[in-house]
């Protein structure tokens, strides 16, 4: 029997996303025919599952306007595979991406699910984007995988002359025990004494711990001036509350993971400092313009720079998928990335978007700080 | 002082242990039913606690209002899941796999109307001050150790003292002579599974306001109330409270002496370490085959 068969991966991530992947196909009726397969593997289940809707709404978006403004002659479809953030999972949803469901452009998100996927799209030949994940060397994990985020060791490029600035050279770390922390950990073991900085303590938690109290008492004993963590999800939340009821009051230092609401709301994350991708919604672009006014009729809400990033790359998908069949070419991965490499810039969201050789994004990033739920830009 | 700290701080993680693993080992211990399901009871009684709270609800209208889910969904497994397996074939595999079911089911209910990421209640009680150089204690942490030594005080009364209580410790012993002397397994095992699930409330309400909540932290609580029962013996309700506070001890004093990652595994290598040498566990009874 050769029927479809939906996987319990599918099936959940398939429902966890209906509400957004509804709301998309409903706009597009022109385009007609077989649809493009935008395959998402997002964590829609788990502790990391907040990190899937956002990243969801933003793809989301761009098929419906790409279907709406008939920018291709098929539909664009998205199919959700939940990885709840885990590499095994993860491949298991790329294969299925790629030799069930003919996947054209899949969006990957989160370092070590990301190279753990690339192989595989690597070797179909599938474009993989990711809009999510920082670890530096995402960038070159092939010839297939693309980067529409800056990646960590930008961040912290940005990051550690701001903090010298503010005399926080001796920092302790709390990093996460995955592909993520320890990028992170390599790149302040090499830069912070670059810009006369010190790394006074690091200490590596597992992905599942919840209970970081004891971790607070051993940061308090190396006397820090700032303390960073790596980490991502449920966790880096519970990280900041625990950290701050137990004694840590030195400022908390971080990466772009933490624009979430779940960090934005919460009380002890006040005074908080990370990086994120600087876009200005109101005096940018058409392009920009219509994704924030959209996308606030439809969530009731600013949009983040996640939304940001995944609308740009299925964006992104649209317009080099446009220009294929404007030469009657396949859309197939070896053709979008010959177009990428030969067009380099696009309009997208937060204005022009430039790739280099390796299929990575550049874009402009900002310092900020939580101050009463609200994020302000201080650097 | 980092030992001691380190002790007080684990001494309140494994109080919070100890609650949810005796509950476990209750229902356990009672129906022979393994209650993969009770991590759900956890999380739906810190939720019930967070709504309530942020509902503007008084805290022991909260706390009350989360027993009483808690007790309402263990009442609810037993009596529309475990039972009518039971009646059919009862296996153990699949009444596991029902169970797991059910936690699943919950874990995605709770993502869909709660939210998918972090949540906690914002307390003063949570915040820790400096009581000795270097040594910070929240006022959570009386709470917690009070509430524990208070909550298994009432236990051992019940079944000790009260005819439902010596009941249930017969339905683990003996089922056959219990039902012989007229009286019903099923109350029993109602009974069990109430009081069970209602035990993890109080340390789900406690996990709110410190440590935080998410869909998914059932699975947690369920690792360790699974490792506390078979380190404290299965069947020993008394030895799931001490293996409970046992874990949570270890899990924060092993800080002194290795990195920080390998705090969970300290747990797991105790229980290891117990399967090895003492496979019965703390009061486990060794049954000669």
């Amino acid at each position: 029997m050769n029927g479809f068969k939906a996987g319990r991966r599918a099936v959940l991530g398939g429902l966890a996303a209906a509400p957004y992947i509804g709301q998309a196909r409903a706009q597009g009726t022109s385009p007609s025919g077989d649809p493009y397969i935008v395959g998402t593997l997002f964590p829609m289940s788990g502790p990391n599952a907040e990190y899937g809707s956002v990243f969801t709404a933003g793809a989301a978006l761009a098929v419906q306007h790409i279907n709406a403004d008939s920018m291709l002659r098929r539909p664009v479809r998205i199919q959700a595979e939940d990885t709840q953030a885990l590499p095994q999972q993860a491949v298991v949803g790329m294969t299925k991406l790629v030799n069930v469901d003919r996947a054209h452009y899949v969006l990957s998100a989160f370092t070590a699910v990301s190279k753990a996927v690339a192989p595989v799209g690597d070797r179909a030949k599938t474009v993989m984007v990711n809009g999510g994940a920082v670890g530096p060397d995402l960038s070159g994990l092939s010839p297939y995988f693309w980067n529409v985020i800056p990646l960590a060791h930008l961040e912290t490029q940005a990051l550690l002359p701001f903090m010298m600035q503010r005399n926080l050279k001796r920092v302790a770390l709390v990093y996460v025990d995955d592909p993520l922390g320890d990028a992170i950990l390599g790149i302040l073991r090499t830069a912070l004494p670059q810009v006369g900085g010190s790394l006074v303590g690091q200490f590596s938690v597992p992905r599942t711990a919840q209970q970081f109290a004891p971790v607070a008492a051993r940061i308090r004993q190396t006397r820090p001036d700032a303390v960073y963590i790596a980490s991502f999800g449920a966790q880096q939340s519970q990280i900041i509350k625990q950290l701050r009821d137990n004694g840590v009051s030195q400022p908390l230092v971080s990466y772009s993971a933490m624009n979430i609401d779940s960090v934005r709301t919460l009380t002890e994350a006040e005074g908080l400092i990370f990086t994120t991708q600087s876009t200005d919604f109101e005096g940018g672009d058409a392009v920009t313009r219509r994704f924030a006014t959209d996308f606030k009729a439809r969530h009731n809400a600013d949009p983040g720079t996640y939304q940001v990033n995944y609308y740009n790359a299925v964006r992104l998908f649209g317009l080099l998928a446009q220009s294929l069949e404007r030469e009657n070419a396949e859309v197939n991965g070896e053709n979008l990335r010959r177009v990428l490499l030969a067009q380099r810039e696009f309009d997208l969201v937060g204005g022009k978007g430039r790739f280099d050789e390796l299929g990575n994004m550049s874009a402009a990033l900002q310092i900020t700080e939580i101050r009463g739920g609200r994020l302000v830009k201080v650097g | 002082m980092l030992l001691l700290q380190l002790l007080l701080q684990g001494l309140q993680v494994g109080a919070l242990y100890a609650l949810t693993a005796a509950g476990f080992a209750l229902i356990f211990g009672a129906t022979r039913i393994f209650h993969f399901a009770h991590g759900s009871a956890f999380t739906l009684a810190g939720y019930t606690f967070l709504f309530a709270t942020q509902a503007g609800w008084p805290w022991y209208l909260g706390g009350l209002a989360g027993v009483v889910v808690a007790t309402l969904f263990g009442l609810g497994i037993y009596w529309f899941v475990y039972r009518p397996i039971q009646r059919h074939e009862g296996s153990f595999f699949t009444v596991f796999v029902a169970a797991f079911g059910v936690g699943i089911v919950v874990q995605n209910l709770i993502g869909m109307f709660a939210g998918r990421g972090f949540a906690s209640v914002d307390t003063p009680l949570s915040r820790a001050v400096e009581v000795l150089p270097d040594v910070y204690l929240a006022e959570v942490f009386w709470v917690a150790i009070g509430l524990s030594l208070l909550l298994f005080l009432l236990l051992t009364l019940f079944l000790t003292r009260h005819n439902a209580g010596v009941a249930l410790r017969a339905l683990h012993q003996n089922p056959d002579l219990l039902r012989a002397y007229g009286l019903s397994s099923t109350k029993l095992s109602l009974l069990a599974f109430a009081v069970g699930s209602a035990l993890a409330a109080p340390a789900a309400i406690l996990t709110a306001m410190t440590s935080g909540l998410n869909e998914a932290i059932g699975h947690q609580v369920m690792l360790i109330s699974m490792a506390a029962t078979i380190v404290g013996g299965v069947g020993s309700l008394r030895g799931a409270a001490l293996a409970g506070l046992m874990l949570g001890v270890a899990e924060a004093v092993a800080l002194s002496f290795v990195d920080t990652q390998w705090a969970e595994a300290v747990s797991f290598l105790v229980l290891f370490a117990f399967i090895i040498f003492r496979p019965s566990g703390i009061f486990g009874i060794t049954q000669a085959r």
